[in-house]
């Protein structure tokens, strides 16, 4: 099977296609159902099945994806997690491989088989997850994240923006593909959509839960997707905006993020289509036999630029954090055919300084903040 | 590669029958080197070290084969690119292969002892293993440079990527139209391929033009200038050459200079760059510049991606 | 051959000997240790260490905060090949170091009375300050995990590899709440070196900064962040004094 370079085909063909490849699912026709609310819990049960369930549950006020041991833990109704569904496909720090002297590096794979599914998700974090797809399969598939993918189910579920999503700004406020469930809650039912074939078994297994889809039950969802549309409360415009982080490469702005950053690598962490990371030998004693391990990185950090002989590309903070904001929105653009952002608003939310993605974009645009605020609720 | 039938993966997945699928399988038996890459890219296979040669303070030639006998026999790479090393307990770094893919069957790496790594590989001894992976990067692209001249400046350590083209236009002198080398280098000591290099002085079918900025042993035959310096004694004509160039900033400074002098297209300079890297296969970030990474789109760029690209030099 | 195992002492200036009782607390691994080093001096564990042999790697604990340990350190260095900084004193002169800039002898007299003029007391200093050091482990106390990484990458003769980065990577790697945004708590974690896998924050308890100052801090900025949350500077100031003078911020990239 052919690699083609992207960039000259249409983004959206290039996405749909390695996502297509990836995941060696088949994103046939959807088929539409529903599933009344009440019967949530049982169809959770039914999943258990399919594998260990983890879902957003409650802790202390935020929210993490975890295992749920009783269906009363999850919340489907849920702002954000703290950390993205990406720790389950890149963990924060994973072993890669193993090695002794004798046998040389033989890879780790215990744990990438267990089977996961994951419900509760944002459209936003799947669609997160399809662009994290391009980073690690391309020319070399990364084995961890790939067999991990494979392995774990995504059953999505809508949601109410609230005041830092953007995502209808990053046209990732739906996604087309990517899980294997979607849930749209319409009142009494949940409509479904049935991404691939796993989800039509899912459906299957659950026996007489799932039912028709009426010309009502259609109505009431575009009366909510509307309205949900108009709930945003933050817009940004992202069209030609690789061109004017370009223009604006010299701009001041980027001195004074640079003042304020701590380098604390928080949005990097939480961010989830952030990917950088670090890879380091860990020995036992007395030998060299030991473990390859990678851990989550930033490009925020002193050191991610800097080589061996003592170097560093980006030894300012202002140009760490030029390169971070540069690299989601205009570098990803020109590899992949569209920014690595999806609006989430995590990295807003975490920033111990107050950076805020929206604010830096619109002052790049010479767009005044509170403008936005008023145009985001026309 | 067949793909398993959507209806199978979905019975495997939830069933009481279900198979247990092993999660990645280990790299094929392969006569060629490409399908390595199809199982774990980042599978680091066996080299043994044959020979270390003290050739410059800190920087040592360490000459591997790989263990496996297909895969010695089998690697082959482009002149430019690199491979990533691990030394057992140490940790994996990239490297720029020196030897030519016209001589196969060991891989010469020339290293600058820098950090953790490179002190560790300076430790081993011959027989010793280690891992290699590669080769990655595009290197130098070869097939466009055939038919034309080829104009090679190295300052420094800049030689150990360029030596790898060198002995590729060498090998395939047919290939080429006129070869020029320029290299300098502060001190004699401190020349890499030295004697090697030494001996290309006396031959007709290429310039082989040396120098460096002091001989304080005074035994040095050749010349005593700064690199630029060179240029004096080399007619290029920019519409049929290309350059390639590799050394300490300041040597792209003023090698730049001159090119662009003579009239060279920006997209006929080739360059290769040095970056920090944890995977070498465009995942793990480190290496990107601009919206690039070195190690897929480089560490070869030409001089119009230079410019091009911030915070590339 | 059989080459003999390398020699390894284990020493304590002015401190609390925290440190000492982590690796002494490494039980599982500590087996395998004199499996494969000859702990020569290690006075916590063992009367009558061998004073005079040299030593592949010396651990020193504690700050130098009298004559008695400069000349001790002093003779440490000179056995020792390799000069190992262990724990918060020993690296920025920890808690001790909070007096700097007291008048010393007035100080002394403050807390002793009229004998405090006898004694053999000086500012704590690192020991850096003093002697030559090769490599540094933070913490108070250090973790065990980097010590035994620690000894294990310089039995192979490589240097030990450390996280550079801040506590809040490792906090938000495990999902623990901001005890800075959201609580408004005051937390050191984004000026303090990683490596503690944020234990303090997963209790819900803010970081104190134990570990030190990550290699590049930017201090203006989190000056800005604590007083706009209510702290007075002089308050801001005396907190990240606790274990250690203000960190001067390095140029980035010099660091690590």
């Amino acid at each position: 099977m052919g690699h083609h370079h992207p960039g000259s085909v249409s983004p959206l063909r290039t996405l749909t296609a390695a996502v297509r490849h990836h995941r060696d699912r088949n994103v046939g026709p959807v088929k539409t159902v529903k599933l009344p609310r009440r019967k949530l819990d049982f169809f959770a049960s039914v999943l258990q099945r399919f594998g260990e369930l983890h879902a957003p549950v409650a802790r202390n006020g935020h929210f993490v994806f975890q295992r749920v041991r009783r269906w009363s833990e999850a919340r489907l109704e849920y702002t954000r997690t703290e950390l993205p569904p990406k720790k389950y496909f890149l963990p924060p720090r994973e072993t890669l491989f193993r090695f002794t002297p004798g046998k040389g590096y033989v890879p780790e794979s215990e744990d990438l088989d267990r089977r996961i599914v994951l419900l509760g998700v944002h459209a936003c974090d799947i669609y997160s997850l399809n662009i994290l797809d391009l980073v690690f399969n391309g020319k070399y598939p990364d084995p961890y994240y790939q067999t991990r993918r494979r392995n774990i189910a995504l059953i999505g579920v809508d949601c109410i923006p609230d005041q830092r999503c953007f995502c209808r700004s990053m046209r990732a406020d739906t996604v087309e593909q990517g899980f294997d469930l979607f849930f749209y809650d319409i009142g009494d039912y949940y409509l479904t959509l049935v991404g691939t074939a796993l989800g039509d078994d899912m459906v299957l297994a659950a026996g007489e839960l799932f039912e028709s889809v009426t010309p009502d039950d259609v109505a009431e969802y575009k009366r909510r997707s509307q309205e949900r549309h108009q709930r945003f409360q933050l817009d940004v415009e992202i069209r030609d905006l690789p061109e004017i982080f370009e223009m604006e490469y010299g701009s001041e702005i980027w001195e004074e993020l640079g003042a304020k950053c701590l380098s604390c690598g928080s949005c990097s962490m939480v961010c989830p289509t952030c990917y950088c990371y670090d890879v380091a030998d860990e020995t036992q004693l007395g030998s060299t036999a030991g473990r390859r391990v990678r851990t989550w990185d930033s490009c925020l950090f002193a050191t991610h630029a800097a080589v061996a002989g003592g170097e560093n590309f980006r030894h300012s903070r202002a140009s760490r954090v030029k390169f971070r904001f540069y690299h989601k929105q205009r570098g990803f653009v020109a590899e992949y055919g569209r920014p690595s952002c999806v609006g989430c608003g995590r990295c807003s939310a975490v920033c111990p300084v107050g950076i805020d993605i929206i604010e830096v974009i619109n002052r790049l645009r010479g767009v005044e903040y509170a403008e936005t605020e008023h145009a985001a609720t026309r | 590669m067949p793909r398993p039938s959507t209806l199978r993966l979905a019975r495997d997945w939830g069933g009481e029958e279900a198979v247990a699928v092993p999660p990645f399988t280990a790299a094929p038996a392969t006569h060629e080197y490409e399908p390595l890459l199809e199982a774990n890219p980042y599978q680091p296979h066996l080299a043994r070290l044959v020979r270390v040669f003290k050739m410059v303070e800190n920087n040592w030639l360490f000459t591997f084969r790989f263990l496996d006998e297909q895969l010695a026999r089998g690697f082959r790479h482009r002149p430019g690119q690199f491979v990533m090393l691990s030394v057992p307990g140490a940790g994996e770094a990239p490297i720029s292969i020196s030897s030519s893919p016209t001589r196969p069957g060991v891989l010469e790496l020339c290293v600058r002892r820098v950090g953790r790594v490179t002190g560790a590989l300076y430790r081993l001894e011959a027989n010793d293993v280690v891992g290699i992976r590669g080769p990655y990067g595009n290197g130098f692209p070869v097939d466009r440079i055939r038919g034309n001249d080829l104009l090679i400046a190295a300052g420094g350590l800049g030689m150990a990527p360029l030596r790898s083209l060198l002995w590729y236009a060498i090998d395939h002198r047919d290939l080429f139209r006129s070869i020029t080398l320029m290299y300098g280098a502060r001190t004699p000591d401190r020349m890499l391929f030295r004697d090697e290099l030494v001996s290309l002085l006396d031959r007709t079918d290429l310039r082989c033009l040396l120098c460096v900025d002091a001989d304080p042993s005074g035994t040095w035959q050749a010349r005593v200038c700064q690199l630029p310096g060179l240029f004096e004694r080399v007619e290029a004509d920019p519409t049929t050459t290309y350059a390639a160039v590799c050394g300490p900033p300041v040597v792209y400074r003023f090698v730049l200079q001159h090119l662009l002098a003579l009239g060279f297209p920006k997209d006929r300079i080739l360059m290769s760059l040095e970056r920090r890297m944890k995977c070498g296969v465009g995942k793990c970030g480190h290496c990107s510049v601009g919206y690039k990474y070195t190690c897929m789109h480089g560490p070869i760029f030409t001089y119009w991606d230079a410019i091009n690209l911030p915070e590339i030099v | 051959m059989q080459a003999t195992k390398p020699t390894v002492g284990i020493f304590g200036l002015t401190g609390c000997a925290g440190d000492q009782l982590v690796i002494l607390n490494c039980e599982d691994e500590l087996l395998s240790l004199v499996d494969v080093v000859d702990i020569r001096d290690f006075l916590m564990a063992a009367s009558g260490g061998d004073e005079f042999s040299t030593l592949d790697i010396a651990f020193v604990e504690g700050a130098v905060m009298t004559r008695r340990d400069e000349e001790k350190l002093q003779r440490i260095r000179r056995r020792a090949k390799a000069l190992v900084a262990i724990g918060t004193c020993a690296l920025q002169g920890g808690v001790p170091a909070m007096a700097d800039g007291l008048d010393w002898p007035s100080a002394v007299r403050d807390v002793y009375g009229p004998e405090g003029d006898g004694f053999d007391a000086l500012p704590a200093r690192a020991l850096h300050e003093c002697v030559e050091v090769d490599f540094s482990l933070p913490g108070c106390p250090i973790e065990k995990h980097e010590f035994l990484g620690a000894v294990a990458d310089l039995l192979n003769g490589n240097p030990p590899q450390l996280p550079t980065y801040a506590v809040c990577t490792e906090c938000k790697m495990r999902e623990c709440d901001c005890l800075l945004v959201d609580q408004g708590r005051f937390c050191h974690g984004p000026l303090t070196r990683a490596g503690c896998r944020a234990r303090c924050p997963s209790y819900a308890v803010p970081c104190v900064g134990c570990r030190g100052p990550v290699p590049d801090p930017n201090l203006g900025s989190a000056m800005d962040v604590y007083t706009s949350k209510g702290w007075s500077p002089e308050e801001v100031v005396q907190r990240l004094r606790t274990f250690g003078p203000l960190p001067t911020p390095v140029p980035a990239g010099e660091a690590a």
